[in-house]
């Protein structure tokens, strides 16, 4: 008889089996205890906690979709930051008339709608020449948004929410409000992404990235499967731009550049591509890094010595973060092409089995 | 006169491009891996043949092809040290691995001092320039030109006459059958890398010639060299140049004319030579995404 609790083998002996989300009732409480406490992290931090928190869940949305495109489809995509711009532009220009709860959603279809004209090469082409359109795209956004006028030119326009349902939002509970909004949201897109993935399309997905003639063959369109798939990843950066937008009070065209899609795609690697826990591992070790980078160079400002040995003209600090997340998309790809997703899951596994080694 | 000024000075700046695209071209080909890094390459290229020249104080001449024979050095470090240890991972990982590099190594110039700030080549092409009936070309333009045209040619006879760049072309081909006859792919693949880090040096060499060097600048026509291969077909030399050609005077003549027009739609700011390419790699994709001399491919099960 099988426990319940306990996993002690393969059990599943059915395709309904092989697609359920959760294996055992272990998973199901550790998941429930996992919601439970970031409800209440906040409780525990200071806002400017709060605010890299709020960071990482955003990033973590927008890697989510980046691992359908990447991670799934197996298309690489430089342009996830221009995506997240379209979004975080489309809730900029709607927010005075439309409510918060419309504005993200719609911020999203108009990513997605981006997504889908950038992706339509995908009906013919294979993979690789996709990255090369979504860098195309990434550019030709960034050079838009900077000449119009109706965009304040790429500076700042300012995205306001003071209260709702009664609830004044101040400067003192915002990133507290939004800490609860982007973790809702969040938990909504992940679910809907293993509901997506566990199934006949995400089934699909698979079988066009890892032979698309073959897929052809069993009667799946590949250009369709990978235009849904680039679409939607796009939903996704333009959710989580709407959601930047919004926490941060203002858009700014400097948020959407090819550096940050780079950095979007550093954190799906360093995660782990194609997997949840990966998604929200990544950002977060990426923004540690960055924030201990920035440390870092502060500090080297500060240090006589190596105010000394640097030439004139050098920014320290300009320099460390690229070279750092270079560093970490290349060691990971060479040494942990799995990511930090194969940590987690060793460590699991450790103690699953343990007091036994395997 | 106005056009067919622009039209030269188009020219000129599609020389770089096809420079550039040159050994872009020539490591997918070889080995079907997309070089993010190339416009990194470029500018490294640049910057240490500045330093060579300035702070060094070898003749020009000499620093450029020290510079040159360097960065080739670099390509081949790279493709030994990164991408080898990837032979066998899915192509993507590799090209990810190329977006990594070109982020490290943009970090490591920023740390020195050609991070920020304007450089120029010490003066060794007279003022001035040609004039053809009221059309005037400076030197460095010449250089450009005629730099392209040498560089050219002399791949030209490497890939038809030489026994290296024979192998190329039958890796290239088939590499399955080229090894089976002996031919080292792995060499190839180093050398293809060299060959690139010596053509992006030239280009980032030629820009610091017509107008000067800054990194942002040199990175740009990294990027630029993008829709010039895809205009010509990723895996075509001479549609490489005709690519770069091409969107050289595209970009000349639309910050001639197109700029003026887009103010008046409310694109204000002008600098439409920048999106103007990438419009045109998009539009490509969609309509002819195997360029115009690329091979399409046609698969068999």
């Amino acid at each position: 008889m099988r426990n319940p609790w306990a996993q002690t083998g393969n059990y599943r002996t059915s395709y309904a089996q092989d697609t359920t989300i959760f294996f055992n009732y272990r998973e199901i409480l550790s998941v429930g205890l996992l919601l439970v406490a970031l409800c209440l992290l906040p409780l525990f931090l200071e806002r400017s906690q709060v605010l890299v928190l709020n960071f990482i869940l955003i990033y973590a949305i927008a890697v989510l979709g980046l691992n359908i495109t990447t991670g799934y489809a197996g298309l690489i995509s430089v342009g996830q930051a221009a995506f997240m711009g379209v979004g975080a532009y489309t809730v900029a220009l709607s927010a005075p008339s439309l409510p918060f709860w419309l504005t993200i959603p719609l911020g999203g279809l108009v990513a997605a709608l981006a997504g889908f004209l950038v992706g339509i090469p995908s009906l013919r082409v294979k993979h690789l020449y996709l990255a090369l359109a979504t860098l195309a795209f990434q550019e030709i956004f960034v050079w838009v948004v900077g000449r119009s006028p109706a965009l304040a030119q790429g500076s700042a326009i300012p995205v306001e929410m003071r209260n709702f349902l009664g609830l004044e939002i101040t400067f003192r509970n915002h990133n507290y409000f939004w800490y609860y909004v982007i973790l809702f949201v969040l938990v909504v897109l992940v679910v809907a992404w293993r509901n997506l993935l566990r199934g006949k399309y995400g089934r699909a997905l698979i079988a066009v990235r890892d032979n698309d003639r073959a897929a052809d063959a069993m009667g799946m369109d590949p250009g369709r499967t990978k235009l849904f798939a680039f679409a939607l990843g796009a939903f996704y950066g333009g959710v989580a731009g709407g959601l930047l937008a919004y926490m941060q009070r203002a858009v700014v065209v400097e948020e959407f550049t090819l550096v940050r899609s780079v950095a979007l795609l550093a954190m799906a690697i360093v995660g782990g591509l194609g997997t949840v826990v990966g998604s929200i591992l990544g950002p977060a070790f990426i923004e540690f890094l960055r924030l201990g980078v920035e440390r870092l160079s502060e500090w080297m400002k500060a240090n006589p010595f190596i105010q000394s040995i640097t030439p004139a003209g050098v920014d320290v600090a300009s320099a460390l973060l690229p070279l750092s997340f270079g560093l970490v998309i290349v060691l990971f790809l060479m040494f942990e092409p799995r990511g930090l997703y194969n940590w987690w899951r060793l460590v699991r596994s450790y103690f699953r089995n343990w007091p036994f080694r395997y | 006169m106005d056009l067919a000024q622009n039209l030269i000075s188009g020219v000129a700046v599609g020389c770089i491009y096809a420079l550039a695209a040159l050994g872009f071209v020539l490591i997918y080909k070889s080995s079907r891996v997309i070089n993010f890094a190339n416009g990194q390459l470029i500018a490294i290229g640049a910057f240490l043949a500045y330093a060579l020249a300035v702070w060094v104080g070898l003749p020009v001449l000499l620093a450029m092809l020290l510079a040159m024979l360097l960065t080739a050095g670099l390509g081949f470090l790279v493709e030994r040290f990164f991408l080898r240890r990837l032979v066998g991972q899915p192509i993507i990982s590799v090209i990810m691995v190329t977006i990594g590099l070109a982020s490290v190594l943009d970090g490591l110039m920023y740390l020195t001092p050609f991070g920020s700030g304007n450089f120029t080549f010490p003066q060794f092409l007279p003022p001035g320039g040609l004039n053809l009936g009221g059309v005037s070309i400076s030197y460095p333009q010449l250089l450009a030109i005629g730099f392209t045209v040498v560089f050219l040619l002399i791949f030209g006879w490497f890939f038809q006459r030489s026994i290296l760049g024979i192998a190329m072309r039958a890796v290239a081909d088939d590499q399955m059958a080229s090894m089976s006859l002996g031919v080292s792919v792995e060499k190839v693949f180093a050398l293809a890398w060299a060959v690139a880090g010596l053509a992006a040096a030239s280009a980032g060499i030629v820009v610091g010639a017509v107008s000067g060097l800054n990194q942002d600048g040199l990175i740009a026509i990294g990027l630029a060299v993008f829709p010039a291969v895809i205009l010509g077909g990723l895996d075509s030399v001479p549609g490489a140049v005709v690519g770069g050609i091409v969107i050289g005077i595209l970009q000349s003549l639309s910050t001639a004319y197109l700029d003026g027009l887009l103010a008046q739609v409310g694109l204000v700011g002008g600098g439409s030579q920048y999106a103007v390419p990438f419009v045109v790699l998009l539009i490509m994709l969609w309509f002819k995404p195997h360029g115009l001399f690329g091979t399409e491919e046609i698969e068999r099960v």
